[in-house]
C-alpha cells in the first residue's frame, strides 16, 4: 500500500539517499536496519513528511503521492510512534491523544472531557490499555506511555482517508524485555488495521518481529530479507559491509585480573528508597556488571559511589583507605573516581564545548599556572587521547555536538581516561550506538581493563554483561539477589533473567 | 520598572530619585498605629475636629516637607505633632479611601483631613465620602479635571496643585537674557508624556515666543534621568556644536548630567536652567555652574491644604462664600538665580520659614486652568 | 574571538558596522572622534554591567541585582572617598578598593543566596537589588553625594588620543574580563554549567563555588561600573544605575550571549553595548524626535536580536 520507487534525497553535496526502492503492505511488519548514518532517519522522515525527497515517486494504493508536512502525511494515514516519546507528561493521557484535536470536543466554546474520555477509552482498547484516561502520563511507566503513543498514531484510523502505516522508531530501547514482548504481541495483533514499518538498532528484534526486512548502508538498500531467511550475522555483515563476529564483545579476549586488594568496597551499604545492604567489591582490572531491571537500583550504586547519593547505612571503603570519605562529585573526581552517565546527551558531554574542552572538563586545575588555562597543554592532551581512541572529529577544537554518538562516547571516555581514574563507571556506555561504535566502545572497555581501571559498568544487554563482566552481580529491588563469576561458570542470559525476576 | 517610576514621576513632579525612596521598604509603617489610637484630647485645640494628613509615604524628601508643613499647622494650634493623624495609603487607592472612612466615623464626621488621593479617580469618592460623612477635605495634586470643589460643597474645601509652566518660562527668559538674547537652545526634557514634562517645556516656549532670536535647536527626552542627559547632550553636541549657547533642562538630575557632559568637553560658562530646588542645585547655582532653578515650596503646600480643611471646618472662612481662585490654586514657586542662591539656602534649605497659617491665599500662584 | 566560527556570530558586528555607516550616512558628524569619544562615555560604565552580567547568562542563570549594587558600590565609593579626605590624593584611592571589595562581597552574598539556599536567581537577585536601592536610600537620605576632586575626575576630563582615561580603564577591564573568560578555570566552568549542570556537576565541577565566584565576579564588575559612573557624573545617589538591568541584558542579548547559557561572551557583551550606545547617540546625532526614540530602540533591538542570535540552537541546547 506504501511504495517507494527510486527515491533519492540530497543534503548539499552528501547523498542522503539513493534510488530507494521500497515497499510496506497491509498486513506486513516490514524491519528497517542500518547503522547509524545509513539513511534510516532520513528515510523515516520523508515517510513522515518531514522531509522531501529530491527524486523519485511515492505511491499509496497504486497512486501517487507527495506528503507536504508531518500533518499532511498524518492525514493520509501515516503515523509515527517516536523513539523520543512525545507525550506532555502534566497533561492526561486523553488530551495527550487528542492533543491538536480539542475542536472535536467543544461545546459552546468549553471542551466536553466527558466525551473526550470516552473517545480515549476506545482508543486505549485498541491497544489493550484498560487505564483510566484522566490520568496524568507522567505517571505512567514507560511501556504504557509507548502503548499511548501507539494508541494516538491508531487513533489516526478514524480520520485518515486510507489504511494506516505505523513507523515504530526504536520502540524497544527504552523497555525491558517483558516489555518488549507485549509490545510485539500487541503489534501482531494489530497486523489487520495496518502496516509497520519497524526500525531498530536491535536486530534479534528486528528479526523476531518482522516479515522482511530491509538493510541499509550508506544511503541504499543493501538486501532484503525475508524473516525465514534472515541470520543475524549475515544481516549484521551486510549492514557494515563486512562480516562480524557474533560475539563481537570478544569473550575470548577477556583476560584474568590479577589478584589484588579491592580498589573499591562497598559493605553493607544502602541509600533509603533506593537500595539496601548491597555490598561488592571491584579490584583493579576487573570488569564489574551490575544487572537489574529498571529501577532496580544499579544506578544509585554507581551515584552512591560517586557521592551523588549520602549512604544512610554501611559503608564505601575506597582504595583500601577507610579513612577516605567522598561526599560529593568533586571529592569522587580528585580520588580518582570516574561517572560515565547514562544520558549522554543530558549527562555525558558538554554539546556546545569542543572536544578538548570537555576532555579536560574534570581537570582544569591540571592545566592552569596562575590560575591561568594553557591552552596549548589542553589541545596537547586532547590531541592525545583523539589518537589514542581514534576519535573521528575533524579537530580537538570542533564542537562535541557535531560528533557522532559513538565519537562522543569516546571523547567522554577520554574524559576519564586521561585524568588517571582508577575506577570508572559507565552506565550504559553503549546505548544508541551502532555496532561498529559499539565494537570501540568494547574494545575500550577490554583495554581500560587491562591497565589495571577497575571498572563498574551496567550493560545495556544481558550478552554484553556475560561477554564482558568478570563478575556479575544481580540487583533486584535494591538488594543483591545473585553473584555470578564469569571464568569460573558459563553464564546465560536464562540464568540473568530468572534472577532478575 | 520603568511603568511603576512613570507613575509616581507623574504625581510627583520633583525628582525621580524620590521614588526609590518608596524602596526603602517600612520607613513609613511605624506611622500607621496612629490612626486607631486612643484620642481622648481629639475635643481640645482643634476646635472640636480631629486632624489628618492622607497621602502615599513620606519616605521622600518632598513628601516629608508636604507632611511637616501639616505637622507645622498643627504646631501653630498650640498641639502636639503627633495630633495630626497619618492615613499612609501605600499607593492604594482603595486604602486611602478605606481610611478616611475609617478615621471620619471614629470622630463621627468632626475631621479635617488634607488628601492626595493616590490616582486621579479616587478623588471623587473621597470627597464625596467626606461630605456625607460631615468632615472637610482638601486635596492636592490628585483630582479629575471636571470634579471641582464648589460643585460638592463646603465639605471639599480647596484643591491645590503647581503648574511648572509659568515658573519654567521665568527660567527661560532668565536663560535667554543671560544669551544676550539670540543663539540656539536645547531642552532636556523628562519622559515626554507626563505632564510636568509637558508643562516645563511649554513654558520654554512661551518665552521663545517673545524672543524670535532664539532658535530651539532641539527637544531630548532623558527621562529624568542624570547619566541619560550627559549621554543625550553629549550626542546634542555632535550633532549642533558651537550653535548651543544655552540648556533648559526639567529637572534638576537631568541637569546635573549636562554640567558633566559639558565638563568632559572642556566647555564651561554654559547658561543652564534647572527646576525642582534640590540643594546640589542651589549649591551650583551658588557656584555658577547652573543659572537657575525652581523652588515649589512643598512644606507651605502641605500645611496650608490642612489648613483651610481645618479653619473651614471650625468656621473661620466658608468655603462657598469664596471666590473659585480661593478654591482651586497654584502653589508657589521661585525661582533661584545667582542673585539670590545664598539667601534662599538660609531661609528655605538651611531653616524652615514660620508661616501664618490664617494668611490662606498669601503664596497662591492663581487660579488652576485646565487646557 | 568566537566560540564557533559561523556567520551568525558574525552577525552582531554586521549589524554594528551597517548602524555606524547609516548614521554617518545621515549625518557625517556622527563618525567623528569626538563623538566616538561621547560613545565611549556613554558606554563605559554600561559595559561593565553587560560584562558582569554576561558572566552570569552564560552559566544560565540571570542576575537582575545591577542596579541596586551599582548604586550601592558608587554611594559607597563616594562615602569612603569623602571620608579619606576627599581627593584621590589624600587617601581616596582606598575608596577605590573598598568600592570594588563591597561589588565582589555583594555579588558573593547574591551568590550565595541563590546557589546555597537553591533561590532561583531571578528572584533572589532581583530581591538583593531591591536590597542594595533600599541601602542606598538609607545611606544617602534620598540625597546626592558629590565628589569634586579634580584628579579622581581626571578620569573624565584628561584625555589620551581624543578619549578620557575611563575608557582605559573600562578597555582594561574588558581584556581583563575576556582573559578570565577564556584562560581560567572560572571561566571555563561557567561554560560547563551553562551548557549542563548536571554533567559539570558529574565532572567534578564545584558548581556551588562556581556559582557563587561568578556572581561575585559580577558584582566586582558592577561596582567597577559604579565607580565609573561616579567618574562620569562626579555624584553618586541612589538611581545612579538606574536603566542598566534592562540595557545591560539587552546588549548582552543583542551582541549574541543567549539566554539559555553557554553561548557567547565578553566580547559580545561589548558588541551588543555599542550597538545598544550607538543607537541611542546616533538617533539624537541625526535629530530623531525622542518621542519616536524609545520605539525605534525597541524596534532595532529586536531586528539586532533576530540576526544576531542562532535560534535554532535552542531546541537542542537545553
Amino acid at each position: 500500500m506504501l511504495e517507494f520507487q527510486n527515491v533519492s534525497k540530497e543534503f548539499g553535496p552528501v547523498k542522503a539517499l539513493a534510488n530507494i526502492n521500497f515497499k510496506v503492505a497491509k498486513g506486513e511488519i516490514v524491519g528497517l536496519v542500518g547503522e547509524n548514518g545509513a539513511g534510516k532517519s532520513t528515510l523515516m522522515k520523508i515517510i513522515f513528511g518531514a522531509y522531501q525527497a529530491d527524486s523519485g515517486i511515492i505511491l499509496i494504493d497504486g497512486r501517487k503521492t507527495r506528503f507536504s508536512s508531518p500533518r499532511d502525511a498524518m492525514s493520509k494515514g501515516i503515523g509515527m510512534v517516536f523513539q523520543e516519546q512525545s507525550l506532555i507528561g502534566n497533561l492526561s493521557i486523553m488530551e495527550n491523544l487528542f492533543l491538536g484535536r480539542e475542536r472535536e470536543f467543544q461545546k459552546c466554546g468549553l471542551i466536553d472531557f466527558k466525551k473526550m474520555a470516552e473517545a480515549s477509552r476506545y482508543q486505549l482498547a485498541k491497544v489493550g490499555l484498560d487505564i483510566d484516561p484522566y490520568m496524568e502520563t507522567a505517571r505512567l511507566s514507560f511501556s504504557q506511555r509507548q502503548l499511548i503513543e501507539l494508541a494516538k498514531v491508531l487513533a489516526l484510523e478514524e480520520r485518515s482517508s486510507g489504511d494506516l502505516v505505523i513507523l515504530l522508531d526504536e520502540p524497544t530501547s527504552v523497555l525491558s524485555e517483558d516489555e518488549v514482548t507485549l509490545l510485539f504481541e500487541l503489534v501482531n495483533n494489530l497486523r489487520e488495521r495496518a502496516a509497520f514499518i519497524f526500525v531498530s538498532h536491535r536486530l534479534d528484534e528486528v528479526i523476531r518481529l518482522s516479515d522482511r526486512i530491509y538493510v541499509l548502508k550508506d544511503g541504499e538498500l543493501v538486501d532484503e530479507v525475508a524473516r525465514e531467511k534472515a541470520v543475524a550475522s549475515h544481516i549484521q555483515s551486510k549492514m557494515v559491509g563486512r562480516e562480524i563476529d557474533t560475539e563481537y564483545y570478544k569473550q575470548d579476549d577477556r583476560l584474568p585480573f590479577a589478584p589484588s586488594p579491592p580498589l573499591l568496597s562497598v559493605q553493607n551499604a544502602s541509600v533509603r528508597g533506593r537500595f539496601e545492604k548491597i555490598s561488592l567489591d571491584l579490584h583493579a582490572g576487573e570488569v564489574l556488571c551490575l544487572v537489574g531491571t529498571e529501577g532496580s537500583g544499579r544506578e544509585a550504586v554507581l551515584r552512591a559511589v560517586f557521592g551523588m547519593h549520602k549512604i544512610d547505612n554501611g559503608r564505601i571503603v575506597y582504595f583500601g583507605n577507610e579513612f577516605l570519605k567522598i561526599r560529593s562529585p568533586n571529592a569522587a573526581v580528585e580520588n580518582d573516581v570516574g561517572y560515565m552517565p547514562r544520558e549522554r546527551k543530558i549527562e555525558g558531554i558538554f554539546a556546545s564545548m569542543n572536544v578538548a574542552e570537555n576532555i579536560t572538563s574534570c581537570q582544569l586545575p591540571a592545566y592552569a599556572r596562575y590560575g591561568l588555562l594553557n591552552k596549548a597543554m589542553e589541545l596537547g592532551l586532547a590531541d592525545e587521547w583523539i589518537k589514542r581512541l581514534s576519535v573521528k572529529t575533524p579537530s580537538a577544537r570542533t564542537d562535541c555536538n557535531r560528533l557522532s554518538g559513538g565519537n562522543q562516547q569516546k571523547v567522554v571516555l577520554a574524559k576519564w581516561r586521561s585524568t588517571g581514574s582508577k575506577i570508572i563507571m559507565l552506565d550504559h556506555p553503549t546505548r544508541g550506538l551502532d555496532i561498529g561504535a559499539k565494537e570501540d566502545v568494547y574494545s575500550m572497555i577490554r583495554e581500560m581493563s587491562s591497565a589495571g581501571i577497575g571498572l563498574l559498568l551496567i550493560p545495556d544487554t544481558f550478552e554484553e554483561a556475560i561477554g564482558l563482566g568478570h563478575n556479575i552481580v544481580v540487583i533486584k529491588d535494591g538488594r543483591t539477589v545473585e553473584r555470578f563469576d564469569c571464568l569460573k561458570q558459563k553464564v546465560t542470559p536464562f540464568d540473568l533473567v530468572s534472577a532478575m525476576t | 520598572m520603568s511603568t511603576f517610576i512613570k507613575d509616581f514621576i507623574e504625581r510627583e513632579k520633583i525628582s525621580r530619585r524620590n521614588f526609590l525612596f518608596a524602596s526603602a521598604a517600612g520607613i513609613s509603617a511605624s506611622a500607621l498605629p496612629g490612626l486607631f489610637a486612643p484620642s481622648s484630647a481629639l475635643a481640645h485645640g482643634h476646635g472640636g475636629y480631629a486632624l489628618a494628613w492622607s497621602y502615599r509615604d513620606r519616605a521622600s524628601a518632598y513628601w516629608n516637607a508636604i507632611v511637616s508643613g501639616g505637622e507645622a499647622y498643627v504646631e501653630s494650634l498650640g498641639l502636639d505633632k503627633s495630633e495630626m493623624v497619618n492615613l499612609i495609603n501605600e499607593a492604594s487607592s482603595e486604602k486611602s479611601l478605606a481610611d478616611i472612612k475609617a478615621f471620619l466615623a471614629k470622630n463621627n464626621g468632626m475631621g479635617a483631613i488634607a488628601c492626595d488621593a493616590n490616582d486621579s479617580p479616587n478623588a471623587r469618592p473621597v470627597v464625596e465620602a467626606v461630605r456625607d460623612a460631615g468632615g472637610f477635605i482638601s486635596t492636592i495634586w490628585n483630582k479629575t479635571d471636571d470634579l471641582h470643589p464648589w460643585d460638592i460643597g463646603d465639605s471639599y474645601v480647596a484643591h491645590l496643585s503647581w503648574s511648572g509652566e509659568k515658573p519654567s518660562e521665568d527660567a527661560a527668559r532668565l536663560l535667554i537674557d543671560k544669551m544676550g538674547g539670540e543663539g540656539g537652545i536645547v531642552h532636556i526634557g523628562g519622559i515626554p508624556a507626563n505632564i510636568p514634562a509637558i508643562e516645563r517645556l511649554d513654558g520654554l516656549k512661551n518665552a521663545l515666543n517673545d524672543n524670535p532670536n532664539v532658535e530651539l535647536l532641539d527637544v531630548q527626552s532623558a527621562d529624568w534621568d542624570t547619566t541619560k542627559a550627559a549621554d543625550v547632550m553629549a550626542s546634542l553636541l555632535t550633532r549642533y556644536g558651537d550653535e548651543i549657547k544655552g540648556v533648559h533642562c526639567a529637572n534638576d538630575n537631568m541637569a546635573y548630567g549636562v554640567i558633566e557632559a559639558l565638563k568632559a568637553e572642556g566647555i564651561t560658562g554654559m547658561p543652564i536652567t534647572a527646576f525642582d530646588g534640590n540643594p546640589e542645585a542651589v549649591d551650583l547655582v551658588m557656584g555658577g555652574d547652573l543659572l537657575a532653578t525652581v523652588f515649589t515650596n512643598p512644606h507651605w503646600g502641605g500645611g496650608i491644604a490642612l489648613a483651610l480643611a481645618h479653619q473651614a471646618a471650625t468656621g473661620a472662612f466658608v468655603p462657598s462664600e469664596e471666590p473659585n481662585e480661593h478654591r482651586e490654586f497654584y502653589g508657589p514657586s521661585i525661582l533661584v538665580t545667582p542673585d539670590d542662591a545664598a539667601e534662599f539656602k538660609k531661609t528655605y534649605l538651611e531653616s524652615t520659614p514660620t508661616y501664618d497659617w490664617t494668611d490662606r491665599w498669601g503664596l497662591s500662584a492663581g487660579q488652576i486652568q485646565y487646557k | 574571538m568566537f566560540r564557533n566560527f559561523d556567520i551568525k556570530s558574525l552577525m552582531p558586528i554586521i549589524v554594528l558596522i551597517v548602524l555606524v555607516v547609516f548614521f554617518t550616512a545621515i549625518n557625517p558628524n556622527f563618525f567623528s572622534l569626538r563623538n566616538f569619544a561621547r560613545i565611549a562615555i556613554a558606554a563605559s560604565p554600561f559595559l561593565m554591567v553587560a560584562i558582569g552580567v554576561t558572566f552570569i547568562i552564560v552559566m544560565g542563570s540571570i542576575d537582575l541585582s545591577m542596579e541596586g549594587t551599582v548604586s550601592l558600590s558608587a554611594v559607597i565609593f563616594c562615602f569612603a572617598f569623602l571620608y579619606f579626605g576627599g581627593t584621590l590624593a589624600s587617601g581616596g584611592w582606598i575608596a577605590l578598593f573598598a568600592a570594588m571589595c563591597f561589588g565582589m562581597f555583594y555579588g558573593a552574598l547574591n551568590g550565595f543566596i541563590h546557589a546555597k539556599l537553591l533561590i532561583p536567581s531571578f528572584m533572589s537577585s532581583l530581591a538583593m537589588g531591591f536590597v542594595g536601592i533600599g541601602a542606598t536610600v538609607l545611606l544617602t537620605g534620598g540625597g546626592i553625594v558629590r565628589i569634586d576632586d579634580d584628579v579622581f575626575r581626571m578620569l573624565l576630563t584628561y584625555r589620551v588620543q581624543g578619549f578620557p582615561l575611563m575608557v582605559y580603564v573600562a578597555a582594561f577591564f574588558l581584556i581583563a574580563g575576556l582573559l578570565i573568560q577564556k584562560k581560567t578555570i572560572l571561566g571555563r566552568n561557567l561554560y560547563a554549567i551553562g551548557g549542563a549542570e548536571d554533567l559539570a556537576s558529574a565532572s567534578g565541577v564545584p558548581v556551588l563555588k562556581t556559582r557563587i565566584m561568578a556572581f561575585a565576579l559580577a558584582g566586582f564588575y558592577y561596582s567597577l561600573a559604579g565607580i565609573l559612573q561616579v567618574a562620569k557624573l562626579g555624584q553618586a545617589e541612589s538611581v545612579t544605575g538606574a536603566n542598566l538591568m534592562f540595557l545591560s541584558i539587552t546588549a548582552a542579548v543583542v551582541g549574541g550571549v543567549a539566554l539559555w547559557g553557554a553561548i557567547g561572551g565578553v566580547f559580545n557583551a561589548l558588541i551588543g553595548v555599542l550597538i545598544v550606545t550607538v543607537i541611542n547617540n546616533g538617533m539624537v546625532v541625526i535629530g530623531l524626535p525622542d518621542y519616536i526614540q524609545d520605539g525605534v530602540l525597541g524596534a532595532l533591538v529586536i531586528v539586532a536580536v533576530i540576526l544576531s542570535t542562532n535560534r535554532s540552537t535552542v531546541k537542542f541546547v537545553k
